[in-house]
């Protein structure tokens, strides 16, 4: 016999986290199905504090967030499953790979929450040793207290290059620069005064071209050079820097194969990060009983990801029970008003546009 | 973009690997406008998603000739259509479960002999050497051809359709047919959301809809899709060229050249339809088989999955050429799952049937339509 469960949440994110602890208020059985050791995504390696107010756990470090939503996952009598690699959702089984054995788990209900997966970006040599994702160095770091390198190379000048650059300056690894192919800085400009500060200066309109090292030793050094408004490398304008490490800050695409094995319909778009799961404003794909939140349904940050977390768990549990449905389009009313304070402003534009984009299009399939 | 077409000597209703070589050898003859019509895009139905093997070792002698003559043009294409294809003579090792299986091997590989197909039988030892990380302990033999092989489906479909394009046929994608017009028994034209084309002669290429597309000539074909499903692997270090396929354990499986093992099976108890969606039991059987014949691939992780239509017909060979009773109608279709490997020949055969109604070859005219009201001559076995 199948063990069963009433909703399997997939990632242990803001997302998924915040999912569970809304559709836990109904009296239904909620699962968390998370494949790392520890549960919380990306925010067990975020030490930094979020700006905001603390009714959405703003003013707390990353790390601490993680924690106020795993105890209120446990107060709300939630399961986590740790090491729980899920591998596909097949029809109302979800598939789980742990380290030693293959689970199918029954499900009336299923909120993805997978999250993203880092860019690369084509240069010379760029599989050496010594390459990383900015998710990889923040998890060596903050999670594991290793040191990646000793001179760091970051490219790319958005949140997570410019917070990244600045945690390692915090850990004694020095910064050579920061590396931006377009005109301005992406990120916050209190982060890249931070930066500027420290002494570690910001390249705009420049690439990297190629990495130097080799197989055993790994990366020595980096060559970078300036580009043309159409992207394309500008002759006689290398500089080199001597790192031995590079750091990809690229921007991130949604981790959405689950959604597309499980039969979602699918749509590229290009303000989200590339292909997502079409779905209406209360985060219900074109599977009635599948719901996504978080960076899987278009990148964005943890606090977006927590509110879409609460609304895809409350639309998991109007799909199971019509008892609260009062309650709960309330709430769902009221959320989605804070979502959109959230990304109203130049910096949640493209988020906006997106989604706006992808609710039209879920319309137009209905 | 030019203007939909209102007029056209050919259209060919399907842009998988069997429109796109029709419309090629079409178009080189120069037959004069051909029209390819694809209801979704170029290699998105059964071409795209088939394992990519090539072989010659069928039950049936048609299906042996027309693999044999498709392999000839296999090693001509490249070099005709100028694009890496990824074709590469790797062999087919099939393997005989019981001593009843390999006696039913012995009389397939006598008739391929003599039709000139140079593939033996080994013993499990010399099976072993093919594939020296084979698990060939309950196994009672196998057959083995060298010529036989695989091909990137994506590319040799890509090729084809490039080629005949440059050479004046005209494509357009996410156009499906929605009607045939027919004057008495004759063949007028197409209807299509973006417009009505007028044309004399229509070519059903159409994989696993080429029922639905036939009905729309008013033409009944005793054809049944069937869903199958595929895998792919991640990439580790090659250490076999060669298809392995076992009819008992439903079973065909390759290394790609990057590295990735491609394999799926028929899964029994398949309802007929035209549904591709991806299974849980599927994997699980897959990974059972595949740690059987490969142990050491029991670590291996699975990238993905998918799933594609065989379109079946009762002796599982294709039906081909023109119809009895309906001017200016051919097919090309019930590949039963062996498109993409007869294609090279087929393409040939049915440009000339199109071009010439005088045209006749012996295989053209077996594997008609009207061979099931005549009876048919062979069923094919050999198919997984």
């Amino acid at each position: 016999m199948k063990r069963q469960t009433d909703i399997a949440v997939i990632g242990g994110g803001p997302a998924g986290l915040s999912a569970a602890v809304e559709a836990s208020s109904f009296g239904l059985k909620i699962e968390v199905f998370d494949d790392n050791f520890t549960p919380g995504g990306q925010l067990i390696k975020q030490t930094h504090k979020f700006f905001g107010s603390k009714k959405h756990l703003c003013g707390y470090r990353g790390m601490d967030i993680s924690k106020i939503l795993l105890q209120n996952c446990a107060s709300a009598g939630v399961t986590i499953n740790t090491e729980a690699c899920v591998t596909g959702i097949y029809g109302n089984i979800l598939a789980v790979l742990y380290p030693e054995r293959f689970e199918e788990v029954e499900s009336k209900a299923f909120v993805v929450a997978t999250g993203a997966s880092e860019n690369c970006i084509n240069f010379v040599n760029n599989d050496l040793p010594g390459i990383y994702g900015a998710g990889a160095i923040q998890t060596l770091m903050n999670v594991f207290g290793v040191v990646p390198a000793k001179k760091v190379l970051m490219i790319g000048s958005g949140n997570i290059g410019l917070i990244v650059s600045y945690q390692l300056l915090q850990a004694g690894v020095k910064v050579a620069a920061v590396i931006e192919a377009l005109p301005n800085v992406g990120g916050y400009l209190v982060h890249s005064a931070k930066l500027r500060r420290m002494g570690v200066p910001i390249y705009t309109r420049r690439t990297i071209t190629k990495a130097e090292g080799d197989g055993n030793t790994g990366v020595n050094s980096a060559v970078t050079s300036q580009i043309d408004p159409n992207f394309n490398v500008i002759e006689g304008t290398e500089i080199q820097f001597d790192v031995d490490c590079i750091c990809l800050a690229v921007g991130l695409t949604p981790l959405s194969d689950v959604l597309e094995l499980a039969g979602c319909r699918m749509k590229y778009i290009p303000e989200l990060g590339g292909k997502v799961a079409l779905h209406d404003e209360y985060m219900k794909t074109t599977r009635d009983n599948v719901f996504l939140c978080g960076d899987v349904s278009g990148i964005e940050e943890a606090v977006t990801a927590s509110l879409e977390g609460k609304l895809a768990g409350l639309s998991a549990a109007l799909y199971l029970s019509h008892e609260y449905r009062e309650k709960i389009e309330k709430s769902r009313l009221q959320i989605l008003e804070e979502l959109r304070i959230f990304r109203d402003g130049p910096f949640g534009e493209k988020a906006r546009k997106g989604n706006e984009k992808l609710v039209r299009e879920y319309k137009y399939e209905r | 973009m030019a203007e939909f077409p209102k007029t056209a000597e050919c259209i060919v209703i399907g842009g998988g690997i069997i429109g796109a070589s029709i419309a090629y050898e079409l178009t080189k003859v120069n037959f004069g406008k051909v029209v390819i019509l694809e209801k979704n895009t170029v290699s998105s139905g059964s071409t795209g998603r088939c394992g990519g093997g090539i072989r010659a070792q069928w039950s049936t002698p048609e299906n042996v000739r027309l693999a044999m003559e498709s392999v000839k043009r296999f090693r001509e294409l490249e070099g005709e259509l100028g694009t890496d294809t990824e074709y590469e003579e790797g062999g087919y090792l099939i393997l005989a479960h019981s001593d009843e299986e390999l006696s039913q091997f012995r009389k397939n590989v006598e008739m391929q002999k003599k039709h000139g197909l140079q593939v033996e039988l080994l013993s499990p030892e010399e099976a072993k050497k093919v594939v020296p990380l084979l698990n060939t302990e309950k196994i009672t033999g196998a057959t083995w051809c060298s010529t036989d092989g695989s091909i990137n489906p994506f590319l040799i479909n890509f090729a084809y359709m490039k080629k005949a394009l440059e050479q004046g046929a005209s494509l357009y994608e996410r156009t499906e047919v929605l009607s045939i017009d027919k004057e008495g028994s004759k063949i007028t034209g197409v209807v299509t959301p973006k417009g009505v084309i007028s044309c004399p002669v229509i070519v059903n290429a159409a994989g696993g809809y080429a029922g639905t597309v036939a009905s729309k000539a008013r033409i009944e074909l005793p054809l049944v899709p069937h869903r199958h499903e595929i895998l792919a692997t991640e990439q580790i270090n090659r250490f076999f060229k060669n298809m392995i396929m076992s009819f008992e354990h439903n079973i065909y499986f390759r290394q790609v050249k990057d590295g990735g093992i491609v394999g799926g099976q028929t899964n029994p108890g398949e309802p007929p339809g035209t549904s591709v969606v991806s299974g849980i039991s599927f994997i699980k059987e897959m990974s059972v088989k595949l740690g059987h014949f490969i142990p050491a691939l029991g670590d291996v992780k699975i990238l993905r999955q998918w799933a594609g239509l065989y379109c079946m017909s009762p002796d599982a060979q294709p039906i081909l050429g023109r119809v009895e009773g309906t001017q200016g109608y051919f097919h090309a279709c019930g590949f039963s799952g062996h498109g993409l490997m007869l294609a090279p020949r087929v393409s040939v055969l049915m440009a000339k049937a199109i071009s010439d109604t005088s045209f006749h070859d012996p295989d053209l005219d077996r594997l008609g339509l009207d061979r099931f009201e005549k009876g048919i001559a062979s069923f094919e076995k050999s198919v997984v």
